[in-house]
């Protein structure tokens, strides 16, 4: 179909987000070639400079892309693995699905940083919980100030709060699986571990790409909880892009400079994306 | 003539769908388009009702250009293969849908849809929602829709392809009862098959589409009997006719080495050289005297059975009013009904049918 | 096999719902700690291990001026943007998700795809990379902490979740039934609203949860954008995080900004279970 009254559909919303963004980003890419910072404060013009000191010095900002990178695969590949698993299990008859179901989706309706605030006092390192039953054995780990514990304290935090994101789409998923194949694998007389590896997770492959991009990109932004939790620390040891970029930027004032990385995360961002969700592709989809 | 349709093309990827199509229909009558699967039935009929912009070409209905008028104010119906009716709305809503959107006055709207549902037989299904019937009644729903519209033009886009067979033949009957007797005299209807039965029971004028193009077009009998070329001869019959090429000479018409019999009748101004030869499944059966044939495959239909088979070079497709199992590579003997035999020239047009002689010399 | 298979399973549920809650019960029962209880060490049980006191809820409700953090305007600010800027997100979203699912566009090497990938890239963008630039372009417009400032933001964080699920959606609507509407004499637009919106329900449902959990959930912009007019309930509640952290009134200001999303939660789980959902989303 093809009608001059498609622009009418299109057009409102796609003139409302450019209408609103188009300042921001904009002003991001001018704000970038200068060197606003508090002392100096003013859209002056210093070329490239900014993307020179990007990458011929800051390596904290690499440091805190890897890091970044090794947060969110980790997180969303936890999150996949168990979402699935539980989507799994109450995709089918078991007592009281409908209240594991309602039960496994409330962590995501819940407000990231506020819930941040009580998992911090859950492993605070003298008063918590979590310590005071680890005590019973003599054991007091510091999952808040150390390098290693506290990253694995953002994963828990993270893989709480979003995994119900991915049940949700996964359990949506199976459920709206045709049942033929299943007919047929039953009657090749294929055990449940068989029909999964054939027949559930080859239907569920696109359904899984899809899930698993979405949180890659929600994933990569990363900030409130480890605003709240560790506020990067220790040292910069869950020091992840955007809050890197958020100290540079609201904390040191460097408004020129925080903008170039900004720029510069960005494109690295749609182009990692772009190939992870083409290597995911062709990984989960076999021919067949 | 009151539609005509102007050297139409639509090609909106590398190959055509519309191939510079042109045609004429008049108010009163039925066409169908018979043609397989993407051979522009459906694009055609797109375009007809202005769904499908075409690249170019005109449609002219009245002798008013069509192109200038969008879907919505053209005076048409259109019944899809797949059951398309409105889900939110129940049968009565559904049927007066297309009504509302005019301004016709309550009583006649009313009595227009209570008719329309009542002469496709769903009269006590007013109140129902669509998703409590079954295919064959949601189809009834969408044929009641397009002629309670009483639109100048009926589109039939294969209405009953989705439907079970037996509830197929139940239909068709019905429709073409339906179009025949009561279907008003200032509309046209076209209706499009892939099969060549509906054609013949629909009676009417027949159009053969292939790739865009037509092919033929004349009466329904008149294409059966004498189909205009070798493509034509395949796509009007189910299954298609045999085509097997060979040669005339002299007295004998000869296959390969094993297949040559008396030149029959009708072909007897043809001269000699080489043919393409036709004949139908229905018109070879089994018989000691023939020529011996491998089995190939063989498919029991109802109480018919098809036997696919095979002698040196030549295949065959023979439609056997038996039932019987074959088993593969088993020897059959099968005789070819001379007397049924068609003949297309080298250029694949109709050399000389039964029905009819055609060439000279 | 097939008995420690279920064991398992019940094992693996068992431990990932203790895993939800807890939190939630540790929230629970510190809400009813005072000063003591909590710094005394890790305790449990109210009266068992600590003597309740209701004074973290009761701050909840008590002005700035008496000591207290008012939790009950950010409450209806955060209701009021959550809803106004999903309820614009998915009017835009959804007629430009219709028109991307049904016509086609084209202009040089930008086809429909690439539109929707546009949409969807919004997501990519950190809320850091245009908090500064929307501060200082709502400070030029005079928007900075007013609620229309804190909506035109929203709508940019919405719109792509809206588009993302109605092209999803609108992709499954057979297409046929527009054009049958068409046929019919409804113009586009008549054919939207009198038979594609109709049919559209579970999937603006969908849209509509999901933006209110992406708006409701949101904290940095309006962290950034937003200082005492429109205080939104999530920077309420940070704001409590001072000098010394008041444990027992951010456990009961958490508990009370989770409700009213538990009855999202309910009508998720419902239009899953009618399978409904799983048109809506893939």
């Amino acid at each position: 179909m093809n009608f001059k009254h498609k622009y009418l559909f299109l057009l409102p919303g796609l003139l409302v987000l450019i209408g609103i963004l188009i300042f921001p980003v904009g002003f991001t890419v001018r704000l970038s070639m200068s060197s606003w910072d508090s002392f100096f404060p003013g859209l002056d013009y210093v070329g490239l400079e900014n993307y020179f000191r990007i990458f011929q010095e800051d390596s904290r900002f690499w440091e805190a892309f890897g890091r970044l990178s090794f947060l969110s695969v980790t997180t969303v590949t936890l999150q996949y693995v168990l979402g699935f698993a539980l989507a799994l299990m109450v995709w089918k008859d078991i007592a009281f699905k409908r209240f594991f179901r309602v039960l496994f989706l409330i962590p995501m309706m819940t407000t990231p940083v506020i819930m941040t605030v009580i998992w911090k006092t859950f492993f605070h390192e003298s008063l918590g919980p979590v310590n005071d039953f680890l005590n019973i054995f003599g054991w007091n780990p510091l999952w808040l100030s150390s390098e290693i514990l506290s990253k694995i304290t953002v994963i828990i935090v993270e893989v709480w709060q979003w995994t119900p994101f991915m049940f949700l789409l996964l359990l949506a998923g199976l459920l709206s699986l045709p049942k033929e194949p299943y007919l047929a694998a039953s009657i090749d007389g294929a055990g449940p571990y068989r029909t999964f590896i054939y027949v559930t997770f080859p239907l569920m492959a696109p359904i899984s790409i899809g899930a698993i991009i979405i949180r890659l990109i929600e994933a990569s932004k990363i900030m409130d909880t480890v605003y709240v939790l560790t506020s990067g620390g220790p040292g910069t040891a869950t020091e992840t892009s955007s809050f890197y970029i958020f100290i540079k930027g609201l904390r040191e004032f460097q408004f020129g400079y925080s903008a170039a990385l900004s720029f510069t995360y960005l494109i690295i961002m749609i182009i990692s994306l772009t190939i992870i969700a083409k290597v995911l592709v062709r990984l989960m989809i076999r021919d067949n | 003539m009151d539609l005509l349709a102007k050297e139409l093309v639509y090609q909106p990827g590398s190959e055509f769908h519309l191939d510079s199509m042109s045609f004429g229909m008049k108010k009163g009558e039925i066409y169908t388009l018979l043609g397989r699967t993407l051979s522009g039935k459906t694009t055609l009929l797109k375009t007809i009702a202005g769904l499908i912009q075409p690249d170019s070409g005109r449609v002219l209905f009245e002798g008013k250009d069509l192109n200038s008028i969008p879907v919505w104010k053209r005076n048409i119906a259109m019944v899809y293969q797949q059951f398309i009716n409105y889900p939110h709305l129940n049968v009565y809503d559904n049927v007066a849908f297309p009504l509302r959107q005019r301004a016709i006055s309550d009583n006649e709207l009313r009595l227009r849809v209570s008719d329309a549902i009542e002469r496709v037989g769903l009269k006590d299904f007013e109140s129902r929602r669509i998703q409590e019937l079954s295919g064959g009644q949601q189809q009834r729903v969408a044929l009641a829709r397009s002629l309670a519209k009483q639109a100048e033009i009926l589109l039939l886009d294969e209405p009953l392809v989705n439907l079970d067979y037996k509830l197929r033949e139940q239909l068709r009957e019905e429709f073409s009862k339906i179009f025949t007797s009561e279907y008003s005299s200032d509309s046209i209807l076209i209706y499009s098959s892939t099969d060549p039965m509906e054609a013949m029971q629909l009676g009417g004028e027949t159009i053969v589409l292939d790739e865009g193009r037509i092919l033929q077009q004349g009466p329904a009998s008149e294409i059966f009997e004498n189909p205009a070329t070798t493509r034509v001869a395949e796509i009007t019959n189910d299954p298609a006719m045999n085509l097997l090429s060979g040669e005339i000479a002299g007295s004998k018409v000869i296959i390969n080495s094993k297949m040559s019999f008396d030149i029959p009748i009708h072909f007897r101004n043809l001269a000699s050289g080489q043919y393409t030869f036709g004949i139908r499944a229905s018109d070879i059966a089994l018989d000691k005297k023939g020529y011996p044939f491998n089995v190939e495959l063989a498919e029991i239909s109802g109480s018919e059975t098809f036997l696919h088979a095979k002698n040196e070079n030549v295949s065959l497709v023979g439609q056997l009013d038996l039932v019987k199992n074959f088993n593969v590579g088993e020897k059959v003997n099968l005789h070819l009904d001379s007397q049924k035999l068609y003949a297309f020239g080298l250029d694949k047009n109709l050399a000389s049918s039964p029905f009819k002689e055609l060439a000279r010399g | 096999m097939r008995k420690l298979y279920i064991t398992l399973k019940y094992l693996f549920i068992g431990l990932w719902s203790m895993f939800v809650v807890a939190p939630f019960l540790w929230a629970l029962s510190t809400s009813f700690k005072d000063f003591n209880s909590v710094t005394g060490g890790a305790t449990y049980i109210p009266w068992v291990d600590f003597e309740p006191s209701l004074e973290g809820w009761k701050v909840l409700l008590r002005s700035p001026a008496q000591g207290g953090v008012n939790i009950v305007e950010p409450y209806f600010n955060s209701i009021a943007v959550t809803c106004l800027a999903s309820f614009i997100s998915i009017f835009l979203g959804t007629l430009a998700a219709y028109a991307l699912s049904r016509f086609t566009f084209k202009a040089s090497f930008i086809k429909n795809s690439d539109i929707t990938f546009f949409f969807i890239s919004q997501r990519i963008m950190p809320p850091i990379v245009l908090s500064i630039p929307f501060f200082i372009m709502l400070g030029k417009l005079g928007l900075l902490d007013s609620m229309l400032g804190l909506i035109m933001v929203y709508v940019v964080l919405l719109m792509p979740i809206a588009v993302w699920i109605m092209v999803d959606f609108f992709n499954k609507v057979p297409k046929e039934i527009d054009e049958t509407a068409l046929i019919d004499g409804c113009n586009p637009y008549q054919a939207f609203y009198k038979v594609v919106l109709p049919n559209s329900i579970p999937g603006l449902i969908v849209a509509g949860m999901f933006c209110m959990i992406f708006g409701w959930t949101d904290f940095f912009f309006a962290f950034i954008l937003t200082f005492t007019e429109v205080q939104l309930l999530p920077v309420a509640i940070v704001a409590l995080n001072s000098s010394i952290t008041p444990w027992w009134s951010l456990s009961a200001s958490a508990l009370v900004s989770v409700a009213p999303l538990i009855v999202v939660a309910f009508i998720v789980e419902r239009y899953l279970s009618k399978g409904n959902l799983s048109g809506a989303l893939k």
